[in-house]
């Protein structure tokens, strides 16, 4: 336990020396500090003292800790801690494994009485200080922030400790993997952007795959109430005119259902078309860290579904149809919100844990394995 | 074997005058080593058919077996390639050996466990650069889970014993390479070790800091502790080991005591005046006959009557034999005819004779050279 506490305190000196964990921590608190300098007012929003009319952005129509909550969600998680803080942080920790592993540095530590196994998960778990520091102090901040400005304090901001240190960890345990590999802190860096944006670019292939296909499936199904109703008509006006002539082209109304009948043929098609490479794209993300559905979590737990059901109606029409449009066809957002949401925390966490424990064990192997 | 029948701890005397680097005395009652408990026995290191085969390609080490007895200082010597680094890493588990059998304070190679008792500086180490002197001292000392409370004393101490208190606390990544290699020291000594292997500890440090490390070595022995030096300051070596072992090519080429390394390689010169090869000739026609006369680098070589060696190489007689009196007759001979003796001295071989020597011939016994073959000549390398 000594050599572990050893180890721990180590790495808070190693932190302590790098001048980028407190750039970070500096910038996080400029971040925070940001949030106070907004607020709601009935006729408006406030920067500093200088108030700005708007109809939709003011405290009758928002209440200020939703507003607070969602700057947090939207800009503090969005944008600082899962983008800009996550980039500064890998940068930082990057070199913490090629450094280590640097002649005459390992030699120190596995020369001493403790397991290679035991020093590599400590040295990693040290790494992951890093973070889970920057985001708790950011996390109090702006905890601080909604409460006092806001008047709502709401302890779940906390969550996000625990959800970004776990998408951080994704990123960080191939970090990790390809800076014991190569021992180059430059490879580390450069590889893990890379594989982020892989990461990213599945999620959003996949997630637009999706989309596409439950617009065409939204569309299917319009077609087939469309042709349905022709159908209703035609039976009605051959039911009427075995007892009266009619003037009513049926002639077209059938040549409509026709036409009705290909489209919905082509819709058919292409949900077949898209169906297989989305169940291609879904599972290669399944063995994928899902990072933006991780972070996405925290959206979920923060904001009540209520909440977010009422945010979604704002954009959608009666149907449940947003206002967006997808080659010329509305897409069906709410469906696609539910499929993404019928996804549990379970299986995100689970398959990217799993995807982070295959990695780090590959990492771990290696450190283990090899002569230095 | 040196017999300390001290237990580790009993000695511990943190109260000890302050010491000061070099201070020979002082180190006596401070440090505690216990390398021996009253029962323990053995070797300190042993080793038994080490290899190491790096990629399935490069043969570092090629069965090599040595001994070290508790209580000495041992010396590992070799050319770059040699081995002795992977072999030094070997011991303390930071390179897997491909087959190795052996001991290391009376536990198998590679036992994770006896290494809290195994004080280690590496080559070229590189410690933390935001820690101090003190503090690197405090965290390795943790990671051989020395005793928390003893930590701190014996960091003073030890910073103290290499001259260090000054610079205590200031971050290493101002210090020089010698400095550097005082805090390694002092490290390597942090969890009160019974043994200490030290790789090019005198890397980088001036003559006085040499003298000073020189002086700590020899009172760990002292003590008892058990040192195992990889070097390739020779000279160094030759003044405080008890026992060396010359690594060429993966393979022990020599082991033993300096003295018995150097002993078979004594021998007897007389310096006499130039054109003295007919007389020499004359005066030792079993040895040399008629043959031709010594050309530069090529002296004329032969056996004596009692099959001791003898060389001459036109201004120098050199005689296999270590004994004065039986010179005696040399001299006589020399005189009787006339030869003038300029200078006569015991040559003893340098370890840096040995060294050459085993590198030109890795293979050949130091026993098989004991008085059959005529050594390189002292000095010509």
């Amino acid at each position: 336990m000594s050599q572990t506490l050893a180890l721990i305190w180590d790495a808070y000196r190693d932190l302590n020396s790098k001048k980028m964990f407190w750039i970070v921590l500096i910038l996080s608190a400029l971040v925070a500090a940001s949030f106070a300098a907004i607020g709601l007012s009935p006729t408006g929003f406030k920067i500093f003292y200088w108030e700005i009319p708007s109809p939709l952005l003011n405290s009758k129509e928002m209440p200020p800790g939703d507003f607070y909550k969602s700057i947090f969600l939207n800009y503090g998680i969005g944008f600082w801690l899962t983008w800009l803080a996550t980039v500064l942080a890998l940068i930082s920790t990057a070199s913490l494994f090629p450094d280590f592993l640097a002649g005459g540095a390992v030699d120190l530590y596995l020369s001493k009485p403790i397991s290679r196994l035991r020093l590599f998960l400590t040295k990693y778990l040290c790494g992951l200080l890093f973070v889970m520091l920057q985001i708790g102090c950011f996390c109090a901040a702006s905890f601080a922030v909604i409460g006092l400005r806001g008047g709502a304090w709401e302890p779940g901001i906390f969550l996000a400790v625990p959800i970004v240190l776990l998408f951080f960890s994704y990123l960080f345990c191939f970090c990790v993997l390809i800076g014991v590999w190569t021992r180059s802190t430059v490879a580390a860096v450069l590889l893990t952007f890379l594989f982020w944006v892989f990461t990213f670019g599945v999620h959003t292939t996949e997630v637009t795959l999706l989309t596409f296909k439950l617009t065409e499936e939204s569309a299917a199904v319009r077609l087939d109430k469309q042709i349905q109703l022709t159908q209703e008509r035609l039976a009605r006006w051959q039911r009427t005119a075995a007892t009266r002539p009619t003037t009513r082209n049926s002639d077209y109304v059938t040549m409509y259902q026709s036409e009705l009948k290909s489209d919905r043929a082509k819709r058919q098609d292409m949900h077949g078309v898209l169906d297989r490479p989305h169940a291609i794209f879904y599972d290669i993300k399944t063995v994928l860290p899902k990072t933006t559905e991780t972070v996405a979590l925290l959206e979920r737990m923060l904001i009540s579904s209520a909440r977010l059901e009422h945010v979604s109606r704002d954009n959608q029409d009666d149907s449940g149809n947003s206002s967006t449009e997808l080659n010329g066809k509305p897409v069906p957002m709410r469906e696609v919100q539910a499929e993404m949401r019928s996804r549990s925390a379970g299986w995100i966490v689970g398959t990217s844990l799993g995807f982070e424990g295959v990695v780090l064990a590959l990492a771990a192997w290696i450190f283990c394995r090899r002569d230095y | 074997m040196r017999n300390n029948p001290v237990e580790k701890g009993n000695n511990l005397n943190l109260n000890c005058p302050k010491l000061k680097f070099g201070h020979a005395p002082v180190l006596s009652g401070m440090i505690g080593w216990t390398i021996m408990s009253p029962t323990a026995s053995g070797y300190a290191i042993d080793l038994q058919n080490v290899t190491k085969i790096y990629r399935r390609r490069v043969h570092a080490l090629q069965g090599v077996s040595m001994q070290v007895n508790r209580g000495e200082i041992f010396g590992l010597l070799g050319p770059n390639g040699a081995g002795k680094s992977t072999l030094v890493k070997i011991m303390v588990t930071v390179v897997r050996p491909t087959s190795a059998h052996g001991t290391i304070l009376g536990h198998a190679i590679g036992h994770k466990a006896i290494l809290s008792r195994v004080g280690y500086l590496p080559e070229n180490h590189r410690f933390p650069r935001y820690l101090s002197g003190r503090q690197v001292i405090e965290f390795f000392s943790a990671l051989a889970k020395a005793d928390r409370s003893m930590r701190k004393k014996r960091a003073a101490e030890l910073l103290d014993l290499v001259g260090m208190t000054a610079w205590a606390d200031i971050k290493i990544s101002q210090y020089s390479k010698g400095m550097l290699q005082r805090v390694g020291l002092a490290q390597a000594l942090g969890a009160n070790p019974d043994l200490i292997i030290l790789d090019e500890p005198t890397d980088g440090v001036d003559p006085g800091g040499r003298r000073d490390i020189r002086q700590v070595l020899l009172q760990l022995r002292q003590q008892g502790a058990t040192v195992f030096i990889n070097s390739h300051l020779l000279s160094e070596l030759e003044t405080v080991c008890d026992r060396v072992a010359i690594l060429v090519g993966g393979r022990v080429a020599r082991q033993g005591s300096v003295h018995e390394l150097t002993m078979p390689k004594q021998c007897y010169l007389f310096e006499l005046d130039s054109g003295a090869w007919p007389m020499v000739a004359a005066t030792f026609p079993g040895a040399f006959g008629l043959g031709s006369p010594p050309a530069t680098g090529r002296p004329a070589r032969g056996w004596l009557d009692d099959k001791s060696w003898c060389e001459f190489d036109g201004l120098a007689l050199r005689v296999g034999r270590t004994d004065p009196e039986s010179v005696q007759e040399i001299v006589d001979a020399l005189r009787r005819n006339n030869l003038v003796i300029r200078r006569m001295q015991l040559i003893r071989p340098s370890l840096e004779d040995l060294f050459f020597e085993a590198m030109a011939d890795p293979t050949a016994q130091p026993a098989a050279l004991s008085g059959a073959t005529p050594p390189p000549l002292p000095g010509a390398s």
